[in-house]
This record gives C-alpha cells, sequence and structure tokens, in this order.
C-alpha cells in the first residue's frame, strides 16, 4: 500500500484508540474509590474497597473464577493441540477442520443453552438411556449442570474455545513449516506426537500466546455463559459483578466497581502466571526435549487429549443439532428421546420479529468488519513498512499492544465507563455507537488473523509489479491482496461472527433501541423456554455459518469467476461489436 | 320582561359556565397534552421476557397511533433495573432533559430507588382521566404503597399480579397448600420441590411468603427493616429453608433463575410444584405446548403475597406528554380489559369494578379463563408486600448463607 506519513497514521489511530479505553477505565476507576457526583459522591475514599474485600461472596466468586478461567484454557489448549499433533495433514482431519466453523461462529449463550438441553438430568443424554437402560421414569435428582465446582461451566468454555484455538493454530501451520518439520522428523524415526512436542508446538507456542491469552482473558470475564450454564450459589466473579450493578440500590455501584477494578488486576497477574509457568515449563523440559529419544511416555498425554478432545466435539455438535429440535417441538416430554408433537408455529411467531432483527445484527456485522479489515491492512501496512526501514522483525507497534486491551479488560466495568462517554458525545442509542463499540471488540480478531499471513507475504511479488507497470493502488489490490484473499475471507468471517456474539457492548451503546438476534436470544435464554431460544438460536447461528461457509468456498473459486465473467464481458463486447458494424 | 328574560338566560349562562369552568381546567389541561403529545415517540422500557406481554404493548402501540399520533416503541429489558441504572448514567453525564427514557414498567425497589434519587417526573397519575374514572384508592393498600413506599402520584397502576402454584395432578393429586405441608411434602419426596433464586424477584417474593407464614407477628413486616429485630424476626425462616434445601431439588446447590424455568422443570418431571406471578402462566404455557393439560394452579389456604405494578416517567423524558398519554390509555377499559385476557396476558385490572359502566361490568365477566386459571374467588385473601426495604435485607442475609 503506498502510504506515507507512516508515523503519523499510527500515532493518530493508537490516540483513537486509546481514548475510549482511557475513559472507559477512568469511568470504572473512580467510581472504585467512591468518586460519583451523579450520586453526590465528591470524597474519594477506601470505603468501596473495604466493602469488597469484607464481602464473603467476593472470595466465594472469585475462587470460582480462578478455578474456571484457569482450567478452561489449560484443557483448551492442551486439546487443541493434541488434535493438531493426531490430526494435521491427514485427509480426514480436514473434514474436522471444516466442521469447526460452526462450533466457531455459534454465540456462546446458544452453546450453553444446547449443552443444557444435553447434559441436564432431564437432558437428551439421559433421555436417551431412559427408562430401558436406567430405569428412570423421572429425571434423577444430579447436579450435573450449573454444578457449584463450575465443572459445567468449564465444559462450556473449552467447546467454545478449543475450536478457536485449533482454527487459529492451522492458519499458522505454514509460517513454522510443519509440514516439512514433520516429514524430517519422521525420516529420522521420531513418533509423530513426540515430534510434535519436541519440535512443532514449543515454535507453535510464541506464535499463538496473544489468542491464548484472549482465551484467558476471556474465561475469566465472561458474562452470558456463566449466566446460562455456570453455577449461580455463588457465581462467577463477572456475574456478581453484573448483579451488583445492576442492583437497585445505587450505592452497590461503588463496590462493583472496585471489583472490576479487582477483576482487571487479577486478569493481569493471571496472564503474568500463565506466561512465568510457560517460561519454567519450557526450561524444565529442554533436556528431555533433545535428549534424542524418538518417543516418550508423555505422548500419552497428547494421545488422552485426542479422545477427550473428540468427545468435546462431538458433545458441541449434538449440543447445536438439539437447538432446531426444540425450534420444531411441540410436546416433548421426559424421556422421549423426540418430540412426541412436532410444530412450525414456534418459528411462525418469530418470524416478523426475525426480519427488523436479521437487518440490525447485519448491518452492524458488515459495516463493523468491513471498518476492522481496512483498519487493519493500513496499520498491518504501516508495521511492514516500519520493519523494512528499521530491519527489525520483533519490534512492535504501540498499537499491536493497545487494540488487545478492549478484549482483555472484563467488559462489564469498562463498558460502563464508557456509556457514560457515549452520553456526552449524544450518541447513546445510535447505530454508530454500537458498531464503534462492536469495532473494538471486532478489530483485535481481524488484525490478529490477517497478521501473520500479510506480514509474511512475499513483497518481491508486489514489488516486480509495480517495476513493470507503476500503478501502486491497483497492484496492491490486484496483486497483494487478491494473493491474500483466503487469509482476507477468513479474517472478515471471524469479525463478523465475533460481532454477531456481543451482547453487553450491543445493549450498552444501543441502549435496547436496536436489537440483535444475540440480545433478543439471551433475553429470552433468560426465560428458559427451550423452544423460543432454540428458533432464537438456529436463526443467530445460520449468517455466521454461512459466512463461514463463504470464506471457504469463494477464494477457491474465486480466480475462475472472475475470469468467466471477464470473458463473458468480452464475448458481448465482440458480439456488440459486430452488431454495431452490421448497422 | 323582555329585560328580566335576557338577564335570567344571561346569569343562567353565567352559571353553567363557571361549573363547567372547574372540569373545564383539569379537561383544558389534558387537552393541552394530548396536543403536545401528538407526533412525539415514547420510548417504553419494560421487561421483554414473555411474548405474549410483547404482543400486548405493540397492540396498545398501534391503537395509540390511531387514536393519539403518538408512537410508542417498546425496549425490551431483561430487567427493570436497567433502566434504572441508565437513567442514572444520564444524569451522571449532565442529561437533564432529552433523556433516552420516556416510560418506565417497575415497582417496589427500582422505584424506591428512583423516587429516593429524584430521578422521577411528576406527580402525574391524578391528573390522568381515566385514573380519575375509574381507579378507587382505597380498594387496595398496594394501589397507594408500593411495597411500603408512598406512591404520591409518581407511578401510574398498571395491573395487579398475585403468587400462585402449579402442580400436575398426575404426579401430585393433593398439592402441600402451606409452607409446612410444602416441607414435609420434600422429605416424603426428596428433590421435587425448589424455588427461584433470588434476587430474583419472584424468589424474594417465596422468601416473604414464607417469612409472612412462619414469623409470630406479621404487622412488624410493615415497618422498615432498621425498627425491628430483623435476625429475631426472621429466624423460623432460615431454620425453615435450612431444613427444606437438605431435601430440595439438587440438594438446595442450585435453584432456577425464574418462573419460566419452574414451568420447564415442572413439565420435565424434575420438580412437583411451581410457582409463578401470573395467575394464568398455566393455561398459557398448556396452551404453547410447554406444559402438560394436567396441570392447574392453586393458592395456599392462608393467602398468597400479591401487589401492583406501575408506569412512571424519568425526569429527563423528552415525551412526558406522550408518556402520560400512554400510561392513561393503559387505564382505560379497553386495554385493562384485554390484557386480562388470559389468551392475550391474564394481568389483573387495575380498575374498581363498582366504578364501571354497566357494559364495561359485562366485558370484564365474559372474560374467558383457561383451564387452569384462578377464577378472583379462587384467588383468595392477598397477603400484602413487606416494606420494600425487607427485599434487600432478605436477599443479602439468604445470599450470605446459602450463596458461598
Amino acid at each position: 500500500m503506498p502510504l506515507i506519513h507512516t508515523r503519523l497514521i499510527t500515532w493518530v489511530m493508537a490516540l483513537v484508540l486509546m481514548i475510549p479505553i482511557a475513559i472507559g477505565l477512568i469511568g470504572t476507576l473512580l467510581p472504585a474509590f467512591q468518586y460519583f457526583p451523579p450520586l453526590g459522591e465528591y470524597q474519594l475514599s477506601l470505603s468501596p474497597w473495604r466493602d469488597l474485600f469484607s464481602h464473603g461472596e467476593f472470595y466465594a466468586s472469585l475462587k470460582l473464577t480462578l478455578i474456571t478461567g484457569i482450567g478452561a484454557p489449560i484443557l483448551s489448549l492442551w486439546l487443541a493441540l493434541s488434535l493438531l499433533a493426531w490430526g494435521y495433514q491427514r485427509p480426514f482431519f480436514t473434514k474436522i477442520e471444516a466442521l469447526l466453523s460452526p462450533l466457531l461462529a455459534i454465540p456462546h449463550a446458544a452453546i450453553a443453552i444446547g449443552l443444557l438441553f444435553l447434559l441436564s438430568p432431564s437432558g437428551w443424554l439421559v433421555r436417551v438411556f431412559s427408562p430401558w437402560l436406567t430405569g428412570f421414569e423421572r429425571p434423577p435428582n444430579w447436579i450435573s449442570v450449573q454444578d457449584p465446582y463450575g465443572v459445567s461451566l468449564i465444559i462450556a468454555l473449552v467447546i467454545k474455545e478449543m475450536p478457536y484455538l485449533l482454527f487459529v493454530m492451522l492458519t499458522t501451520m505454514k509460517s513454522i513449516k510443519a509440514r516439512e518439520s514433520l516429514q524430517v522428523g519422521q525420516a529420522l524415526g521420531y513418533s509423530r506426537f513426540t515430534l510434535w512436542r519436541k519440535v512443532l508446538i514449543p515454535q507453535l507456542y510464541p506464535i499463538v500466546r496473544l489468542p491464548i491469552f484472549i482465551v484467558v482473558a476471556f474465561s475469566l470475564t465472561v458474562v452470558d455463559l456463566a449466566l446460562v450454564i455456570g453455577p449461580n450459589t455463588p457465581s462467577t466473579l463477572a456475574v456478581t459483578l453484573l448483579r451488583w450493578f445492576n442492583n437497585p440500590d445505587l450505592s452497590m455501584r461503588f463496590m462493583a466497581s472496585a471489583g472490576a477494578v479487582f477483576l482487571m488486576l487479577c486478569v493481569v497477574s493471571v496472564l503474568a502466571g500463565w506466561e512465568l509457568s510457560h517460561k519454567l515449563t519450557s526450561k524444565i523440559t529442554r533436556s528431555e526435549r533433545s535428549n534424542g529419544k524418538r518417543a516418550g511416555l508423555s505422548d500419552n498425554l497428547l494421545r488422552l487429549g485426542v479422545i477427550v478432545g473428540l468427545l468435546a466435539l462431538l458433545n458441541g455438535f449434538v449440543a447445536l443439532v438439539l437447538l432446531p429440535i426444540w425450534s420444531l417441538a411441540r410436546r416433548w416430554r421426559f424421556p422421549d428421546a423426540l418430540p412426541s408433537q412436532w410444530t412450525l408455529s414456534n418459528l411462525e411467531r418469530a418470524g416478523p420479529l426475525l426480519l427488523e432483527l436479521t437487518t440490525n445484527t447485519l448491518l452492524i456485522a458488515f459495516l463493523s468488519t468491513l471498518l476492522a479489515c481496512a483498519i487493519s491492512l493500513i496499520m498491518l501496512e504501516t508495521k511492514r513498512q516500519d520493519m523494512d526501514k528499521q530491519h527489525q522483525h520483533t519490534k512492535n507497534h504501540l498499537f499491536d499492544w493497545l487494540i488487545y486491551v478492549p478484549i482483555l479488560l472484563p467488559q462489564i466495568g469498562f463498558l460502563f465507563g464508557l456509556h457514560v462517554l457515549l452520553i456526552y458525545l449524544e450518541l447513546n442509542g445510535d447505530l454508530c455507537a454500537i458498531i464503534a463499540l462492536h469495532l473494538m471488540y471486532v478489530l483485535p480478531y481481524v488484525y490478529l488473523t490477517l497478521k501473520g499471513p500479510y506480514l509474511s507475504y512475499e513483497e518481491g511479488y508486489l514489488q516486480q509489479a509495480n517495476r513493470i507497470h507503476y500503478r501502486p493502488w491497483r497492484n496492491y489490490l490486484g496483486i497483494k491482496i487478491a494473493m491474500l484473499k483466503p487469509a482476507m475471507f477468513t479474517a472478515f468471517a471471524i469479525g463478523f461472527s465475533v460481532s454477531i456474539a456481543q451482547y453487553l457492548p450491543t445493549l450498552i451503546a444501543g441502549e435496547g433501541r436496536y436489537s440483535t438476534l444475540t440480545t433478543e436470544a439471551v433475553a429470552q435464554a433468560a426465560s428458559g423456554d427451550r423452544k423460543q431460544v432454540g428458533s432464537m438460536a438456529m436463526l443467530q447461528a445460520f449468517f455466521p455459518i454461512l459466512v463461514f461457509w463463504l470464506a471457504q468456498f469463494i477464494p477457491r473459486r474465486w480466480t475462475r469467476w472472475r475470469l468467466f465473467i471477464k470473458q463473458c464481458v468480452i464475448r458481448s463486447k465482440h458480439f456488440f461489436f459486430k452488431k454495431d458494424t452490421q448497422c | 320582561m323582555k329585560k328580566t328574560f335576557i338577564a335570567a338566560s344571561m346569569a343562567a349562562a353565567f352559571m353553567l359556565s363557571s361549573v363547567s369552568a372547574l372540569a373545564v381546567t383539569s379537561n383544558d389541561q389534558w387537552q393541552q397534552t394530548l396536543e403536545q403529545a401528538k407526533g412525539q415517540t415514547v420510548y417504553f422500557n419494560a421487561w421483554g421476557g414473555a411474548d405474549n406481554i410483547n404482543d400486548y404493548i405493540q397492540w396498545a402501540a398501534d391503537r395509540i397511533e390511531q387514536e393519539y399520533d403518538v408512537t410508542l416503541k417498546q425496549v425490551k429489558l431483561t430487567d427493570a433495573s436497567d433502566a434504572v441504572n441508565r437513567v442514572l448514567a444520564e444524569k451522571a453525564a449532565g442529561k437533564n432533559s432529552e433523556g433516552s427514557i420516556d416510560l418506565i414498567w417497575l415497582n417496589g425497589e427500582n422505584f424506591r430507588a428512583m423516587k429516593d434519587n429524584a430521578l422521577l417526573f411528576g406527580p402525574f397519575s391524578h391528573n390522568l382521566p381515566n385514573y380519575a374514572h375509574y381507579v378507587d384508592e382505597s380498594a387496595r393498600q398496594s394501589l397507594t404503597q408500593d411495597f411500603g413506599t408512598p406512591v404520591d402520584g409518581m407511578e401510574s397502576p398498571w395491573g395487579m399480579a398475585q403468587v400462585i402454584f402449579m402442580h400436575d395432578t398426575e404426579t401430585l393429586a393433593t398439592p402441600p397448600k402451606s409452607m409446612n405441608e410444602l416441607l414435609s411434602y420434600a422429605q416424603a419426596n426428596p428433590g421435587r420441590i425448589t424455588y427461584p433464586e433470588p434476587p430474583q424477584f419472584l424468589g424474594s417474593t417465596f422468601l416473604k411468603q414464607a417469612l409472612h407464614e412462619l414469623t409470630p407477628d406479621t404487622s412488624l413486616l410493615s415497618n422498615p427493616v432498621d425498627q425491628v429485630d430483623f435476625h429475631a424476626v426472621t429466624a423460623p425462616l432460615w431454620a425453615y429453608l435450612d431444613q427444606l434445601h437438605q431435601v430440595a431439588w439438587r440438594n438446595g446447590q442450585t435453584f432456577p433463575s425464574s418462573s419460566e424455568e419452574m414451568m420447564r422443570l415442572l413439565d420435565d418431571q424434575e420438580i412437583d410444584v411451581a410457582l409463578s406471578f401470573d395467575i394464568s402462566a398455566a393455561s398459557i404455557q398448556i396452551d404453547r405446548g410447554n406444559l402438560p393439560d394436567s396441570v392447574r394452579s392453586y393458592v395456599f389456604t392462608k393467602g398468597t403475597i400479591g401487589n401492583t405494578h406501575f408506569l412512571a416517567i424519568p425526569y429527563n423524558s423528552s415525551a412526558k406528554a406522550g408518556a402520560q398519554v400512554v400510561a392513561n390509555f393503559m387505564l382505560s377499559p379497553e386495554a385493562q380489559i384485554r390484557k386480562q385476557n388470559p389468551t392475550v396476558w391474564g394481568d389483573l385490572s387495575v380498575l374498581s369494578y363498582a366504578k364501571l359502566s354497566k357494559e364495561q361490568q359485562q366485558a370484564f365477566d365474559t372474560i374467558p379463563r383457561g383451564i387452569a386459571t384462578l377464577s378472583i374467588e379462587e384467588l383468595g385473601q392477598t397477603l400484602p408486600e413487606p416494606h420494600s426495604s425487607w427485599v434487600t435485607a432478605l436477599e443479602k442475609e439468604w445470599r450470605e448463607r446459602y450463596a458461598q
């Protein structure tokens, strides 16, 4: 991209990103120290913190948050690596890869509801085996979902996060030359899992470090998923905070703000701890990795991971299949494995709403993702030019770090602070405000997905083209972007599904004036009507799945279609030209 | 003769005009409100979790558009406190006019929070023609005392609710009709009894219902909680819950999140008794295929908790006239009759039956009831809500005891 003033662009972009983040943070920090003019509080004080630390539910929630928030990413990482090591470059694995996108695309709340349908004592799993095997005429009094230990929450998190990690890892395979390493290693007699463990995973980890951090921060701070499938006596810290923020007793807000600040500190320290333990692990295992043994006992860890990972995937899919079944059910009582009466009226009822919700959802998702793609390209180009000039390949931009701040911060505390800014700007309840907030959450994912392919692009093609015919913009689009098509489409699909899944940002910026499929589905999820939820979730899942499918379908056929259209145009020109001469 | 006639008729004319002048001032004021309201858009923040209620609001919106040229738009909330927070955020930003919310559906704690923080417009309800015509304030304490907080015209009544219980006659023929019977039933059938998790409002209401039945002196409950010995008054409640949780659904470690979830569990036969604040909930869910048609409603022998819900206007609303027009329409016999229809919503009317015309009374009499809905007589006695300060105290104590 023939950009000039790259340094200026970098700074302007960084500033534009920084302002809302800073104001959101200040809007949370000040109430945490009792400063909140609308409630007549102008004195800084530590009392919110004293309240917080003397609150029993805070400690219980914190414990649960740490267990689920650290347990889920470790499990997800383990399973994703195991599946990758087991299946990479094997023919059947491409089918699993293709099946990942629906799991990735579907909003968390919908997955959680699906899992409730599947795993609860009256769920499908028990229904299938009842009463012929289990003898249950009525559902057993088990605690298989919303359990106080957070196991079901961890399962839901893993089902949502493992596909994401696997997806990100698959896109980096080329840059670590995985295939070549495997070929060389296998020729040297290393077993497949050992090779991954000793050679590929240590190379892979630094590249996917940020996605892992995102997953950790997400697990520690998620609200909608924890609301649906997490325990509620106590809930995770994020949900407890949300309840405090929404408490009619407005003075609870101070303690909630202090809690939100604490949750941020929590995220930071868990990430620091995570990085430290990675350093430690790689130090401890260094001698083992280079001992030359062709197989090892810890390979079994990966083998076990494959089985658990496949089970988790299967769980996710069955949960997804249950959604449309529920949306078509009229009567479906325990222990029937399938509905006894079917109907279309659940869907008919949702029909008129659908049009409005779909328009809003698609408009927001398309605009925010397109903007995110454009900004990502500009930022990556300035980064590339900087790197070229300084011949430093490790140096990071300022906003390389900045853009991750929104997704690493807990949404609840941060967004309330931001809401006050929107009201000052009279942008509250405005479509632009929703798109801007979505952009904050879409941008990091799009940027992250594009970063690797864009920076590793062989610039020589473009330079050569410009030497032959100097048309910098046209060549940039026609050659570089065209060659990066698969990455562009993937980034778009990911950004799109991220936008569709946003709940709190849509609600807070849109003030409920703009409902999307997600805000509606979560509002319905609370009501517990499985038919409604099933219908909503199905609709909500349809568009991201479609876009993911298109992202895989179009790039391969793009050139063929383009040439075909070009040919048609040429032919028709000839045709008209002949006609003209005849006349 | 002619003169006297003219004088007399003039005097009569003066008399007439001065008599009507009294009526005209309030009528004029209302006409003015109607004029101002024309063309306004009213953003109505209302809980959006039930389709039938959303449909009813949409029906009202169409009627109001037709008749008054006011556009009513529902902003669906998961909790009324979201709206309270939004008005507060607007006040924080110094947005004292042109606020984003024009009308809120609320009661109890949310009303108290808004009233105490001066976030409300009013008093206005007494100026609504339909309020003056059809509402009898002495009919129910909850019309003037919203969970113990004086209403003072700052909100306009919309409907009434009462706690009902539901049971499936095929699995449970004679349901437990008091708190103690409920406990003995749970002890005989472990895992089949539960209640929504406080602070969900129905869960808190269950606590209030239990407290009302178990505490020796119920008159203490109408005082603010800091004026009584909370621990002494509530001790029987916690002792009761400690026993109940041991034999409750999922051993009292998890609780359903709402009435809707309870009905789902009843349908799944995970539990035997569900509760709701909507007297026609059972009929509606049977109609939708969400409950078997053997489910019936019932109330406790000594009565169940009931309350009134209201519409209020934030102080910074940009369409206060339009909001009043909406509140007035919602109080019309037409709107209240439709609302009480169980296939529409089934929410109890706030109008005084005695103040209605013959035709209107007849219309109320002919409202069909679903197969599982109790009649007004069958609903029996309504127990008053405790003072609204009790809710927070009970919820806090509950969470400290059972949610850590």
